[in-house]
């Protein structure tokens, strides 16, 4: 009996210190984070601004990848190889939950958020606060709003409430003001000087 | 006659050979994932294109002028080179003002992340003294162990020098041009900073979660870090304390502005900065101040 107890508590220190090793060594590098982008300017800059603000609020180190649209920003989202990107509240609903279309902004929101937290696993946090008609299908709004996959909040549970932060902060004219600067010129400078005049940085 | 011009010849020849030899020492280490155990000396040139471990039951003495190269691979896709030296065992890097230990990428054009870092990792015995480490994600991280770390220089970096839950003691280095000069997650460490220069980083101290306030750093030059002097991460909610240091600057208010803290989010914690020096300290005296309470 006392050799079995001595081979259990031999047992559960070697698994702390693994447990410990394996932690430490993950948290001194730890996961990269991947943000996808679409191929043009709004996307660019928002996909920037994520990175930015968690990297330089959190330490993490982001990256920002390139996808061809929106269905494949989704595959990518469902096989975790991107941990968040932007999407619009219309596309979700149409295109990638393949639903009936719905008017109203607030209820087409609560709609898509639901169905991907339930049958998705992935999270709709807080949106920007602008629309865009260019990526809204017929009937439908186009509420933009990152999406983040829920192992990733389980992981960095603080990132949730941090990229919340940017709920509300860009309203249609600032968003355009964004997209001009960033088709004219770098995508992570125009993030990041949005992020400081904000003093989200 | 000419047989016996042609035999000193040969003997000129063969001394030149020997002494270039000797002059030009031994070959490269070229090391791929390997461990150490047991007592191992570097010295001249090493490369590593992996992880080199130095096992609990390895020692590892670095000699004075060493340079450690490192392979800029990423195998891995995440952006950060994959070699790294992580010490569980002891490393002994005591370099020379003359003949520094130098950690280094291979890189032609070498840039910050081309290798991942030094890392000690509750390593038995770990003491660096004039080394150099730069183009690294990190140029040392102290985790879990007891670590002394004086008269070196940490450059080019992500982070210059990174610890949590340590005794560290760091006096008379240089931190410069990283994109965190010393970054750190207290976690009950006993930390004690002094005569070090943290300066031209983009920020200068990162406090990125869970510190007490219980680091000791103090008589430093913490000067001209071009986004924040200090910084406290996201999940920093308590205040940290950073007295008698020279900031460049006198002005308590002007000293304020450095810091991203409170005045930025209601989130965190305030930095305060009291008893100002009014001028740098000398980092070459931190060995007179080495047993003193600052």
């Amino acid at each position: 009996m006392s050799t079995i107890r001595i081979l259990f508590n031999a047992l559960l220190v070697v698994l702390i210190i693994t447990g410990l090793t394996v932690s430490s060594a993950q948290a001194c590098v730890g996961k990269t984070l991947v943000v996808g982008a679409l191929d043009n300017p709004q996307q660019q800059v928002l996909a920037e601004m994520l990175s930015v603000l968690i990297g330089e609020r959190t330490g993490t180190t982001v990256k920002v990848v390139s996808v061809a649209g929106h269905a494949e920003a989704h595959d990518a989202m469902i096989r975790a190889e991107m941990d968040m990107y932007v999407e619009y509240t219309g596309v979700g609903q149409v295109i990638i939950l393949k639903e009936q279309p719905i008017a109203d902004s607030d209820e087409l929101y609560k709609a898509v958020k639901e169905r991907y937290n339930q049958d998705l696993n992935l999270v709709w946090l807080k949106p920007f606060g602008f629309s865009d008609e260019r990526y809204a299908p017929e009937g439908t709004v186009a509420v933009a709003a990152p999406v983040v996959r829920k192992d990733t909040l389980k992981k960095f549970p603080a990132l949730a409430r941090l990229i919340n932060k940017l709920g509300g902060s860009i309203d249609d004219p600032t968003m355009k003001e964004l997209e001009t600067a960033s088709a004219a010129g770098n995508s992570r400078d125009v993030a990041r000087k949005f992020l400081k005049e904000k003093r989200f940085i | 006659m000419i047989s016996l011009l042609r035999i000193r010849l040969a003997l000129v020849v063969a001394v030149l050979c020997l002494l270039s030899s000797c002059t030009l020492g031994a070959p490269a280490l070229k090391l791929e994932d390997s461990v150490i155990e047991g007592k191992v000396i570097w010295s001249g040139e090493v490369h590593i294109d992996g992880i080199v471990t130095v096992k609990k039951t390895g020692h590892l003495t670095i000699e004075p002028g060493t340079r450690v190269l490192f392979e800029a691979r990423d195998k891995d896709g995440d952006g950060i080179g994959d070699a790294e030296l992580l010490v569980e065992g002891a490393l002994i890097a005591r370099g020379a003002e003359d003949a520094p230990i130098i950690f280094t990428s291979a890189a032609e054009q070498p840039k910050a992340s081309d290798w991942k870092y030094l890392y000690l990792d509750f390593a038995r015995e770990a003491e660096l003294d004039y080394v150099i480490s730069e183009y690294a994600y990190s140029g040392l991280q102290v985790h879990f162990c007891r670590a002394r770390v004086t008269n070196s220089i940490f450059r080019y970096n992500v982070d210059g020098l990174r610890f949590s839950t340590v005794s560290l003691y760091a006096a008379g280095n240089r931190i410069y041009g990283n994109r965190h000069g010393l970054r750190y997650e207290e976690r009950g460490s006993e930390a004690r900073l002094h005569h070090n220069d943290i300066r031209d980083n983009e920020i200068g101290i990162f406090v990125v979660t869970r510190s007490d306030d219980k680091a000791r750093i103090e008589q430093n030059n913490i000067t001209n870090n071009s986004q924040y002097n200090v910084k406290l991460g996201w999940q920093q909610p308590g205040g940290v304390t950073l007295p008698n240091n020279w900031w460049g600057i006198s002005d308590p208010v002007a000293i304020q502005k450095t810091f991203f803290d409170r005045q930025f989010d209601d989130n965190l914690g305030v930095v305060s900065a009291p008893q100002v020096l009014t001028k740098a300290v000398k980092l070459s005296d931190w060995q007179k101040h080495e047993g003193a309470t600052p």
